[in-house]
């Protein structure tokens, strides 16, 4: 399958299977910690990727700095994307190109208005795309018809960024923008934190829905009931700051059953036993 | 030097110039309240520098008005229901219509005679002690008509005042004098804008009676070396409630001073301010609330936005004696701070003698929040345009609190206008 990507970042048509990120022998240091010490990951099209490990073991920093927040500095190492120095990139530049992160804790923008913020960050990467912006009455059909994929109320549209939003509405909000944005790679920091059942479902779906061949995911998660409604190719452990173990599916089954000490007793080496 | 010692020669000539008008003796007015111009040396006068408004000629001193800028009409389904009267003011001193006729007074709105209008009488009720603050009482030295208007009835009724300045040395000092019956409601927004070096000092008195409502919306625009002196007097009666949102910006130097008295307690007041301060705007809010009885209420939310080598001055005075048990009042001044050589003072100033009382004040200071300018960052959204959004979504806190006819008015809406993306 091919995509119809065309930027001028890349001009190169995607293909399942082509490799849109990769991360070599990545040294992140915020105020001079160390927090991540050589992790090496490559993520191809039509991938998803799971990516799991304790609090604090640098799952989250990974992907603020695959995102480019400007807190953390690398120190070695380096990260491409579809073949391009992703680091080089700013923040705004690495989402228009096609890089997403769902937040783990999406901020609350008060006095900025959710249907705003929308139609520009949409524009923002559609014009990137060579794509004609879209008007407001144009771009608000066509969030109303993109919010059915999280069964998001259209009265968010009318409140302030995130403001009020119970924790599930706020993921739900990270997805709508996700669908919006269109990306090549998408990662989503414990996305299913703080939601119920049903709207675990719910984003779920959702993130499924916008998985494509041409596309790449990677889910960072503590549970298992994520993966259970979104199947990984692969999974990946970390602990102080390094993917120790990568596996399949299974990988995480065994982790839930035997917990990440598991994975400290071994030397990395051993084939997962669920 | 003090403001008094550089600014007492430039008083004595204004003074001299405002009494050769219409006969009116404006020393007589200074004189009988004994007042003197401000020192720098007084805690209320610390901050803010009258420059601004000595640099004015007072031998060339005018009343000259322009015809505002109008808004279109908004659709009937925006408008607001009950009756509507838009007036600006004349260089004559007079209330007209934009049509600049005498308007049709509608029903349940009712001039008061001029004999009956005594500039000040509010005022002096409202502050009981000491004497009026400096825009009263160059408002009150400066001779011209009063608009007095007598409100009745439940039916809410919608008054635009608007004053356009565009040559300089112009001094207008407008006064307005409310009485709202018992039960009335009534929605007044002012518009003022000043284009050149002039002032405007606005005075406005209410007495609500019990039950009224009185909602008043002020934008106020101005332009380096304008000068804004503004003062309100409301007293409230109880079961009254009394909504105020003012928005400044643009000033050489404003100061905005409303003072509130719920004279019996059990009323609420709502004052929301924003105050955005580029260039060297330096404005100033000075509130004062007094509880003279139990179970008053008062939400005051002030925020401002300093940049370049903008300040901003927030004093929010709240009184509550003993008699005042039970009082409910909480008040927040939230500031961004944009430029290492922008300055922000905020200072709450909560005098409570009542021992059974809920009074919460805040105060924060700081700039835009790192997080949030990553969170838009990641959405593709430019850093410059990533921070104007913040510094809109800061506005419109306070802005979404004004009626949707005042946000029409093109002033207002370049405020808060958004760049397009990779546009700064």
């Amino acid at each position: 399958m091919t995509s119809t990507e065309t930027t001028p970042f890349c001009e190169a048509p995607i293909q399942t299977g082509d490799v849109l990120l990769s991360i070599e022998n990545l040294h992140v240091c915020v105020e001079e910690n160390e927090i991540l010490r050589g992790v090496s990951l490559e993520i191809r099209a039509g991938e998803i990727h799971a990516l799991m490990g304790r609090n604090g073991s640098g799952k989250s920093t990974l992907s603020k700095v695959i995102a480019g927040h400007p807190a953390y500095t690398v120190t070695g190492g380096s990260i491409h994307y579809r073949g391009q120095d992703l680091l080089a990139l700013s923040p705004e530049d690495r989402a228009r190109s096609g890089v997403f992160l769902g937040f783990q804790y999406p901020v609350e923008i008060p006095g900025v208005s959710n249907l705003e913020f929308l139609r520009v960050s949409c524009n923002a990467r559609r014009q990137h795309r060579g794509q004609e912006e879209l008007d407001t009455f144009t771009f608000e059909d066509h969030v109303r018809e993109t919010m059915a994929i999280v069964q998001m109320d259209p009265v968010f549209l009318e409140r302030s960024v995130n403001e009020g939003f119970s924790g599930g509405e706020k993921k739900r909000n990270e997805v709508l923008q996700m669908a919006l944005l269109e990306p090549l790679v998408a990662i989503l920091d414990e996305t299913d934190s703080g939601l119920d059942i049903d709207a675990l479902r719910i984003v779920a779906n959702g993130v499924r829905q916008l998985a494509l061949p041409t596309t790449a995911t990677l889910l960072i998660t503590h549970y298992q009931r994520l993966l259970e409604a979104i199947t990984p190719d692969f999974v990946h452990v970390m602990a102080e700051g390094r993917i120790l173990r990568t596996g399949g599916k299974d990988l995480a089954m065994a982790l839930e059953q035997r917990g990440y000490d598991w994975i400290d007793g071994t030397d990395g080496s051993e084939a997962p036993q669920p | 030097m003090s403001n008094a010692t550089q600014s007492q020669p430039w008083l004595e000539t204004l003074l001299q110039v405002l009494a050769q008008r219409d006969g009116h003796s404006a020393a007589q007015w200074i004189r009988a309240r004994d007042w003197r111009w401000p020192t720098s040396r007084s805690e209320a006068w610390r901050l803010t520098d009258l420059r601004c408004l000595t640099q004015l000629d007072p031998t060339r001193l005018h009343t000259q008005t322009a015809p505002p800028p109008w808004p279109e009409a908004p659709a009937p389904s925006d408008q607001p229901s009950g009756q509507r009267l838009s007036l600006q003011l004349d260089s004559r001193g007079h209330w007209l219509s934009p049509q600049g006729e005498i308007p049709p007074w509608p029903p349940g709105l009712m001039p008061l005679p001029t004999g009956d209008i005594t500039r000040g009488q509010v005022a002096q009720t409202v502050v009981s002690s000491g004497p009026l603050p400096l825009g009263a009482q160059l408002n009150g030295a400066t001779p011209g008509p009063s608009l007095g208007l007598q409100v009745s009835g439940p039916d809410p009724i919608h008054l635009e005042l608007a004053i356009q300045v565009e040559q300089p040395q112009a001094w207008l000092a407008p006064h307005l004098l409310l009485v709202l019956q018992p039960g009335a409601q009534f929605c007044l927004s002012w518009y003022v804008a000043a284009t050149a070096q002039a002032a405007v000092l606005p005075m406005v008195e209410a007495r609500l009676g019990h039950g009224a409502q009185l909602e008043e919306a002020a934008m106020a625009w101005g332009c380096p070396g304008a000068t804004f002196l503004a003062s309100s007097f409301l007293t409230q009666s109880p079961r009254t409630v009394y909504r105020r949102t003012n928005v400044t910006w643009g000033w050489g130097l404003s100061r905005d001073e409303p003072f509130i008295r719920q004279s019996q307690g059990r009323a609420e007041t709502h004052l929301h301010g924003l105050a955005v301060a580029r260039g060297q705007s330096l404005l100033d809010t000075h509130s004062t609330v007094y509880f003279d009885g139990p179970e008053g209420q008062l939400r005051q939310r002030h925020q401002a936005l300093a940049d370049d080598r903008g300040h901003s001055v927030f004093n929010g005075r709240v009184v509550v004696p003993r008699v005042a048990q039970e009082t409910d009042a909480s008040q927040l001044s939230r500031n961004l701070l944009l430029s290492t050589r922008a300055r922000i003072d905020t200072k709450p100033q909560l005098e409570i003698v009542a021992d059974n009382v809920q009074c919460a004040h805040g105060a924060t200071v700081s700039c835009l929040q790192d997080d949030e300018l990553f969170y838009l960052q990641s959405r593709g959204i430019g850093r410059e345009q990533a921070s104007r959004l913040l510094q809109r979504g800061f506005c419109e806190e306070i802005l979404q609190r004004l009626p949707r006819a005042a946000l029409a008015w093109p002033s207002l809406r370049s405020l808060l206008e958004i760049p397009t993306p990779d546009q700064p």
